[in-house]
């Protein structure tokens, strides 16, 4: 297996590094089966750039950089920013269905503390 | 009709504004919603006799607005008046500002500082602020709407029973303005006078002054833009 520098190798055993990390998370149930699938991939595919040289040359090629370095950047920044849109759209949903709850908790304590249902009043 | 109070840490002003309440408009039942105070908001309105639901957590004034609409839509209110725990509005012109909903002459009222000279002068950034999005709503509606953050409003009841649902976040300003007019809801403002609020915190602190009109025209924005839920 040819590699083009030792940052390459780095960056290949760091990706299965932090795919066995994640699996783990997920076996410890500290990260749902849903949230891992972004971080998997990420680790996949820059794992895939940094064990298979032609791969990572050819990705740079169509790309157009100049380094294959920049390349795995990229590519994990790409990765970065999907995850944190994805996250911030859950935490946009989170906090509606959030709300909610504690607005309809707030009206279920008002009616089990005056002992009555809806319908009264005027 | 319902007085919806929203109320997040009034201890200071909420009891004199309910005093107020009673005695000035005693025929009307009152909704304190309680945002998740630290203080004895609560407390104080109950031993008033209104009514309070208290939120667990502080969730804003657009939400505590919301429950408070839920409130009335489910104890069948025709109208529900959106009106402030700081003693910034005077109860002696709720009559004039529910009339038109009542009769049906439109379905939302805004009581506004300036359709006609009232004496209110708010701050200067306010009313830049004011005037912004006074200018957005205008554009939106074409309808000119002078006093898009008043606090002091009224709503008919089909009205509630939409924002229950659908509700612009945080501040119910111009986003709630644009959302309710492209819904086909009829708007209209009631000339008020307003006053300094007598005690706490008003929703709109400094370090907002930034984020607010950002978030407010972004908000207006994607009301004029998206489809009504």
């Amino acid at each position: 297996m040819e590699f083009i520098s030792r940052t390459q190798i780095i960056v290949a055993l760091a990706a299965v590094g932090l795919a066995v990390f994640v699996l783990e998370l997920v076996r410890r149930r500290r990260l749902g089966e849903e949230f891992s699938v972004l971080w998997m991939a990420a680790s996949v595919v820059i794992a895939a750039l940094g064990f298979s040289t032609p791969l990572l040359r050819l990705i740079t090629r169509i790309l157009g950089m100049l380094f294959e370095s920049s390349t795995v950047f990229a590519v994990g920044l790409a990765f970065a920013v999907a995850v944190l849109l994805y996250l911030s759209v859950k935490l946009s949903r989170l906090t509606v269905e959030h709300q909610i709850v504690v607005r309809e908790l707030a009206l279920l304590r008002h009616e089990v503390e005056r002992g009555g249902g809806p319908g009264e009043g005027a | 009709m319902l007085l919806i109070i929203p109320a997040l840490n009034e201890q200071g002003s909420l009891p004199r504004t309910l005093d107020e309440l009673r005695l000035h408009a005693p025929e009307h039942d009152v909704l304190v919603v309680d945002d998740g105070s630290r203080d004895a908001t609560a407390k104080l309105a109950l031993d008033r006799g209104v009514e309070v639901v208290r939120h667990a957590v502080n969730l804003g004034v657009g939400a505590a607005l919301q429950t408070g609409f839920r409130y009335a839509v489910e104890h069948g209110y025709e109208v529900g008046v959106q009106f402030d725990a700081d003693g910034q509005h005077d109860p002696r012109f709720l009559d004039a500002l529910v009339a038109p909903v009542l009769e049906g002459e439109c379905d939302v009222t805004i009581g506004s500082r300036y359709v006609t000279a009232s004496g209110y002068r708010a701050p200067l950034m306010r009313r830049l602020g004011m005037l912004v999005f006074s200018g957005v709503v205008k554009l939106a509606l074409r309808q000119k709407i002078a006093d898009t953050t008043s606090g002091l409003r009224a709503y008919a009841m089909k009205v509630m029973e939409v924002c229950q649902r659908d509700f612009p976040k945080d501040f119910p300003d111009a986003p709630l303005l644009i959302a309710l007019a492209r819904r086909g809801f009829r708007l209209r403002e009631v000339p008020v006078s307003m006053r300094e609020r007598s005690a706490g915190r008003s929703f709109y602190t400094l370090g907002k002054s930034i984020y607010y009109p950002y978030k407010n025209l972004l908000a207006s924005l994607m009301a004029w833009i998206q489809r009504p839920v």
